[in-house]
């Protein structure tokens, strides 16, 4: 982490004004490739900017847990590669926090039906892994790794085991996508998709995941503080400009 | 093949390689301060290879993180790149280079090595040398060059794999591994067409890499 151009980025802020040029709720160019993995039942490789990231998803059989019987799983992990930095201490904050966030937002939004992956209740039924891999880190992981795990999901077909040898897409519905918006607020001002520069700067993060008409996750973090109406008017963005990346997403869907 | 450098803006070097159905990604850190401390050399500089495979690059799920055969094939990389790289220039460092395979189909220690000497080129780092690698083997009574997984375990029993790493203009050996059963002379026709195939792979490194420098290769 670097602290080049401190003072500048600060007081540019002040203004409103971003060192990449960008409007303060403008998101960087989406770039999204899908089939990159061979191996993988759905891929997907996102470039934000110059963040980029490579998910792909797995379907595999394994036991259900004791507590439900009757539902497949969902697992999502973030690896924060040391492609992307060999400092260890980037790494280990990043990979938790991903992760984590990005496992919830679509665990929430209930997009995958757990229970149509279930093969013989209480013995076998499909898991949906969904491994996810920075390449490069230049701001903004969280919506990056949630744009990529997403895509591979909705891009993703496989043979489901007691439906035949066809290849299938996953039970998904996908008008529910929790689509992920993180801003980064610096002195007053808020920025939406904040690059490298600003996320080393920046006081407060909050990341939402904006689901149809609903909010179906959220994230504060770094020590700073949002006002109820800061919140509120982030919520607004998020789900108004839902459908930009949501439509983006769509077109890579397996029929 | 493909050959692909300078993919990853935060290394210093970085590369891509594919070689059929295999693909690895090299990212390449320093020359920084060495850490830990107590592997410092005082005449020359370290290479701290890490390697590892995707979740989702093999047919079932590889387990993320290192395991007892990532540790070995980083090794190996880090010996093969030793050589290749004139260390002795840059005394008291540590140049981290990380390999992650995203696709896997047989010969994925070769692509590492060559994505990952590649890197060290985009880093600009002194080499003696780019290291090309490739694997070579023997299936039934053929000799054969980069197997794939189906030839490699559909014949299972009478399958030899044989890793190499070159330095072409050098005529070296850096990487050299065995396992099955070859005589002397299948031996010697696998190294032959082990070069052959070596030799290919680095003009394809070196047009990357000037590619690279004439800023193209970055669309």
């Amino acid at each position: 982490m670097s602290l080049e151009n401190y003072a500048y980025i600060r007081d540019l802020a002040i203004e409103k004004v971003r060192v990449d040029g960008r409007k303060p709720d403008e998101r960087r160019q989406i770039k999204i490739k899908t089939g990159v993995i061979n191996h993988s039942d759905g891929s997907a490789s996102v470039e934000l900017g110059k963040t980029k990231v490579l998910a792909g998803v797995k379907l595999l059989p394994g036991i259900p847990f004791p507590d439900r019987p009757n539902e497949g799983g969902l697992i999502v992990n973030f690896e924060a590669s040391e492609l992307a930095s060999h400092y260890p201490s980037d790494r280990i904050i990043y990979s938790v926090e991903v992760g984590r966030v990005t496992d919830r937002g679509i665990r929430e939004s209930n997009i995958i039906d757990l229970k149509k992956l279930v093969v013989e209740p209480g013995k076998t039924a499909l898991f949906v892994y969904v491994d996810c891999y920075a390449i490069n880190n230049d701001g903004n992981l969280l919506d990056a790794c949630n744009i990529a795990c997403l895509t591979a999901l909705v891009n993703a077909r496989c043979v489901m085991e007691g439906h035949g040898e066809e290849r299938l897409p996953l039970p998904l519905n996908l008008d529910n996508l929790s689509i992920s918006h993180t801003f980064g607020k610096i002195d007053r001002t808020i920025f939406f998709d904040p690059d490298m520069i600003e996320e080393n700067i920046e006081d407060a993060r909050l990341t939402i995941g904006a689901g149809n008409g609903v909010i179906n996750s959220m994230q504060k973090g770094k020590s700073g503080a949002f006002t109820p109406e800061e919140v509120d008017a982030c919520v607004e963005r998020a789900l108004a400009h839902r459908h930009e990346v949501k439509d983006l997403i769509l077109g890579h869907h397996s029929k | 093949m493909e050959a692909e450098t300078g993919i990853i803006e935060n290394a210093n070097g970085s590369a891509r390689f594919k070689i059929g159905k295999t693909e690895a990604i090299a990212a390449v850190y320093g020359p920084s301060e060495v850490k830990p401390k107590h592997l410092e050399k005082v005449d020359r500089g370290i290479i701290l290879c890490k390697y590892d495979m995707m979740p989702f690059s093999v047919p079932d799920r590889a387990k993320p993180g290192i395991d007892r055969r990532d540790m070995e094939i980083g090794e190996v990389i880090t010996n093969a790149l030793n050589r290749a790289v004139l260390l002795e220039e840059m005394p008291r460092s540590m140049i981290a280079v990380n390999v992650y395979v995203s696709q896997a189909d047989a010969g994925t220690r070769c692509a590492s090595l060559t994505a990952a000497s590649m890197a060290c080129a985009d880093a600009g780092l002194p080499m003696r040398d780019l290291v090309a690698s490739v694997a070579g083997g023997k299936i039934g009574d053929s000799i054969c060059l980069d197997l794939t997984k189906e030839e490699e375990d559909f014949h299972e029993a009478a399958a030899t794999d044989v890793p190499m790493g070159f330095l072409p203009s050098k005529n070296e050996i850096v990487l050299l591994q065995l396992d099955g059963k070859v005589t002397r002379e299948d031996l010697r026709k696998i190294i032959e067409i082990g070069k052959m195939g070596a030799a290919r792979i680095y003009e394809l490194e070196k047009k990357a890499l000037k590619r690279r420098f004439l800023n193209e290769s970055k669309t």
